[in-house]
């Protein structure tokens, strides 16, 4: 057995995922003595055979909201993105968290197997039905859910990394801003290194980033909305299928969107009031002042096309409202709506960028949701939805247990059923935070806890900062 | 394998990978010695994974290192493959079995670039990063990338120094009971028909669309700019985006801002430094650089729009046709040569003078590619220059220069036709002969005639002499049957075959001619005893009796 392979390189997870989602979508309907179902376990022993005939062995893990095969993780890909979803479903229903296939395993063996995954789905305790059952199978092997920390050996702790990752970049934002400002070149490439620390940050722990987005009280905050808005548009692009090179041309463009408002007034931007007419005049021109500062900064050249272009149009509306305002209709390009989504979300649920008085999350999200189709691409708010969740990582929710909570992280499967930090008793008295999976059940199969009612998290200051910090 | 083996083979992987990185920098892909030094290449790391799944390789500043061997080590500033990687930040590189010729090759690319030189926006970890390989990994030092190290923690502190206290959470916890309720929580699914419209959007994404769409918005922005300076780096965007435009060889873009510049150019209202600026941008179409790159174009496997070849050609002016002739030289397609042709067949009708500046290229070829091209222009004015061409120490372009100079029918260049009747070259003095025709003058005729009768003619070729009878006998006239039939009489002790020679020529001639008062000396010369006589004579016959019989 060896525990590196080569599999990230075939198409062995998009078939793997594909093939094993078809044969349960399958069987739940048919018998397993279905056509469609033995083709498909045919199609899946051929896809295993080779695999475990060259490693000895097949692993799937489940661990976060992602798969990993024989410990490479699989990518979050537009080719199988619906069996992705299902399958993390699946998985997530009977608390599965891997299977392992052997050497030896035999068609027999799997359609047993896939009989007891089925069967175990109706019993109250679905992972040690499936487990039991397995037993008697010598080549499957399943196992329960796995945590990242699980995963990680040593003293390598993720959240210091992504908190590191996340300040640095911040604090680059107000350096390459603050050079520009003082005339001094700047080059690219360290922006460009920047961006990609917070991709690769982002495939391997979107929720913790995502997190960071949602602390808001920063005295720098344009600095940090720069950040956030980069954060937001490489993980909506992650969901949209993009490859790493356009997640970094994505996360450049997003980081230097707003560069313009270098040239609006501090006292403007810093105003505790709103803005009055005049003001907005002035900010309503920070777009065009984007696109001649990276231009001035980079020349033209394809990066600089795409920022310049994303810069001018990102408070152009999906339906060409908005401004500056243009003599003919164009359409916005792709890497203007994601920017726009990700900067309308930042700018909504703080109060530094645009209004003065900040949305809760969930708020802001449903003011997003009634733009859809007008102001917001439609499309891509679905996405943007399916990544942040229903509830959005940084809301502040009252259960049915009377505690209250911060959503931590999002659950793809069930989108109504985040992760939260349980951060009061039932009494509403402050507690150390403990973490709380709401699509978690009792031994009688009803859901532990529920969201029952969202509160602005902004107005006491609660936030995931002592979670994350 | 041991240990000592093994530092062998590794110093052997490193110092090929240092001759793979001068070849590839030398070869094309095609070029069989860039696929040897790829298969060599890969073939040292074979062995080395013939039993270890891993090498790691430590980078320091002027060294490599193999686990405790150093494996390489150079103080130079040039050429150091431990200070190409060092500089960038990469501390080790990781190669494991399973690695592949393809990722091999890839990897080589990268660093073969010369991160110096070019203008790379990349270091050497984005490209490695962007590539992802999955049998080449990398540690690179990132501590160049922090900017404030201190800044987190001040971030920290601050956002902790506004941590709530525990009755903000007893305050939203009653206020949480006071919330609305929530209504039903729509859940909305990703569909099949999403992902289908998603990757239409994503394909519609063209890189090469974008620099039209952002010359459009400069357009709209300039027409906005409220200080003078915001006009002037508008103006210098619109440069700069035309000149990427002809650097990338896009010229729908290129086109596309002349045409969006003559328009508002022509605008009545337009103050007068618009007019001025935008006609200084439209004259970029005919700058140097511009040609350079977009004839590059014409020469590359780039599909070229017809449409906008001729619009951009529209927008040239005289100052194009210096560069365009530099072009010519460089062109290295018939396909694009032509091109650059036709531009300057039109272009060079506005400035001659500027065009026979070409005759004097250094390369035989573009000289004969201006007179082809003055030939089609068509204009006398081109004469007092051909004739130096006529000249010209290449043979080709003294063909080209006397055929053109005989099109041109100008009574100037007869001289110099005359003076080419004695060209070094036979085809030379044949062209010289039909350009003469092509004049079909009197003194054309008696230049010929003259040649012809000079004492030594008799001694060039058959073939030539017969070229120049030939020539002779586009004149139908008296002087000439007369000079034939003349010929056909004479004789002499010495030289006969030579005249014989002649005879023969008159012969053929006077019978294409269809002179049949000729047919009674021709009857003469039939059975001469000179073989090739006899049969031009009773050719000759032939054609009159068949002649006369129709
Ligand atoms: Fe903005
Ligand atoms: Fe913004």
């Amino acid at each position: 057995m060896t525990d590196r392979n080569d599999i990230g390189k075939t198409d062995a997870p998009k078939n793997i995922i594909n093939t094993f989602a078809v044969i349960i979508r399958n069987a739940q309907i048919h018998d397993l003595n279905n056509i469609a179902v033995k083709n498909a376990v045919e199609k899946f022993m051929a896809i295993l055979n080779p695999i475990t005939a060259k490693y000895g062995i097949l692993t799937l893990d489940l661990i976060g909201e992602f798969f990993f095969i024989n410990q490479t993780r699989i990518r979050y890909s537009m080719e199988y993105l619906l069996n992705f979803d299902f399958l993390l479903r699946e998985f997530k229903k009977r608390k599965l968290g891997s299977i392992a296939f052997n050497n030896t395993l035999t068609t027999h063996d799997l359609q047993t197997f896939l009989s007891l995954f089925i069967s175990s789905a109706f019993s109250e305790e679905p992972f040690e039905a499936l487990s039991e059952g397995t037993r008697h199978i010598v080549s499957i092997e399943v196992g329960p859910p796995k945590t990242l920390r699980d995963r990680e050996e040593g003293e390598y702790d993720i959240r210091k990394t992504v908190k590191e990752t996340y300040f640095n970049a911040v604090s680059f934002t107000k350096g390459v801003m603050n050079r520009i400002k003082s005339g001094e070149k700047e080059s690219i490439k360290k922006a460009k290194r920047i961006v990609e620390s917070i991709v690769d940050i982002m495939l391997e722990q979107d929720e913790l980033l995502i997190g960071m987005t949602a602390i808001k009280d920063y005295d720098e905050y344009t600095y940090h909305h720069s950040v956030n808005v980069s954060i937001l548009s490489v993980t909506l692009g992650h969901r949209l299928g993009l490859g790493k090179k356009a997640l970094t041309e994505l996360g450049l463009v997003a980081l230097f969107h707003d560069i313009g408002k270098l040239e609006v007034p501090q006292e403007i931007l810093n105003k505790p009031t709103n803005f009055n007419e005049d003001e907005w005049k002035i900010i309503k021109k920070h777009p065009i002042w984007s696109l001649r500062a990276i231009l001035k900064l980079k020349g033209i050249d394809s990066l600089s096309i795409r920022a310049a272009i994303v810069a001018f149009e990102h408070h152009l509306n999906y339906d060409i409202t908005g401004y500056p305002k243009l003599s003919r209709l164009v359409k916005t390009d792709l890497y203007t709506r994601v920017v726009s989504i990700a900067d309308q979300y930042d700018g909504m649920t703080s109060s530094r960028v645009y209004a003065r008085i900040a949305m809760a999350p969930d708020k802001a999200l449903s003011v997003m949701t009634e733009r859809a189709g007008t102001q917001i691409d439609p499309l891509l708010f679905k996405f943007f939805v399916n990544m942040i969740g229903v509830f959005p990582i940084g809301s502040l929710v009252l259960l049915d247990t009377k505690e209250l909570g911060l959503v931590y992280g999002n659950n793809t499967a069930f989108p109504d059923r985040p992760r939260v930090m349980i951060v009061t008793d039932s009494n509403g008295n402050r507690i150390e935070g403990h973490a709380a999976d709401l699509s978690e059940k009792d031994g009688s199969g009803r859901y532990l806890r529920k969201i029952i009612k969202t509160i602005d998290p902004n107005k006491y200051s609660i936030n995931l900062a002592d979670y994350l910090l | 394998m041991n240990t000592f083996e093994e530092t062998a083979i590794v110093k052997e992987i490193i110092q090929t990978l240092i001759k793979a990185k001068k070849t590839i920098r030398t070869y094309p892909e095609n070029n069989p010695v860039y696929s040897k030094i790829i298969a060599t290449t890969f073939s040292k790391f074979s062995v080395f994974f013939i039993s270890n799944e891993e090498l790691v390789l430590k980078i320091k500043l002027n060294e490599i290192l193999f686990g405790s061997e150093r494996v390489y080590f150079n103080q130079e500033k040039e050429d150091n493959l431990a200070m190409f990687f060092f500089k960038d930040g990469i501390r080790e590189l990781q190669f494991r079995n399973g690695l592949t010729p393809q990722e091999l090759e890839e990897f080589l690319k990268i660093i073969t670039l010369d991160f110096e030189r070019e203008a790379v926006d990349d270091d050497i970890v984005t490209l490695l990063w962007e590539k992802d390989f999955q049998d080449i990994k990398y540690v690179a030092d990132e501590n160049f990338l922090v900017e404030d190290e201190e800044y987190g923690l001040k971030a920290e502190n601050e956002i902790k120094g506004k941590s709530p206290a525990s009755h903000e959470f007893q305050r939203a916890y009653t206020d949480a009971f006071k919330a609305e309720d929530l209504g039903e929580v729509a859940v909305i699914n990703l569909t099949e028909e999403d992902l289908a419209r998603l990757a239409g959007e994503i394909n519609e994404d063209n890189a090469e669309d974008k620099l039209e769409k952002l010359s459009g918005l400069l357009f709209d922005i300039l027409f906005i700019a409220e200080r003078p300076s915001d006009y002037e780096d508008l103006v210098n965007f619109i440069k700069e985006a035309m000149q990427y435009a002809a650097r990338s060889g896009d010229l729908r873009t290129f086109t596309y801002i002349l045409r969006r510049l003559r328009k508002y150019s022509g605008d009545a209202g337009i103050n007068e430094t618009y007019r001025k600026h935008f006609s200084s941008l439209i004259s970029l179409a005919s700058s140097e650089e511009s040609i350079k790159h977009i004839s590059g174009i014409f020469d590359s496997e780039i599909e070229t729009d017809d449409s906008f070849l001729n619009e951009y050609t529209e927008f040239l002016d005289r100052n194009a046709v210096s560069p365009l002739i530099s072009a010519l030289g460089e062109m290295k397609t018939i396909k694009g040569r032509r091109k650059v042709i036709s531009i300057l067949v039109d272009l060079g009708k506005k400035d001659i003078q500027t065009l026979v500046k070409g005759l004097k290229d250094s390369r035989w070829y573009v000289v004969r590619n201006i007179i082809y091209i003055l030939r089609h222009i068509g204009d006398k004015k081109a004469v007092e220059y051909l004739l130096n061409s006529a000249r010209h120490p290449d043979v080709r372009v003294r063909r080209e220069a006397i055929r053109t100079l005989g099109e041109l029918k100008s009574i100037h260049t007869l001289q110099a036709l005359r003076h080419s009747l004695d060209d070094p070259d036979l085809s030379v003095r044949k062209a010289s002969v039909e350009a003469l025709c092509s004049i079909g003058s009197d003194t054309a005729k008696r230049i010929i005639l003259a040649k012809i009768s000079e004492k030594d003619f008799g001694e060039r070729d058959f073939d030539e002499k017969k070229a120049f009878y030939e020539g002779l006998s586009a004149w139908d006239d008296p002087d000439v049957s007369e000079f034939m039939i003349k010929t056909l009489a004479r004789t002499s002790l010495f030289k006969k075959s030579q005249m014989d020679e002649d005879k023969a020529c008159a012969a053929h001639c006077l019978g294409l001619m269809g002179k049949k008062e000729a047919i009674p000396s021709i009857e003469k010369l039939k059975d001469s005893g000179n073989r090739l006589l006899n049969d031009y004579a009773i050719n000759a016959l032939k054609r009159l009796e068949y002649d006369r019989q129709k």
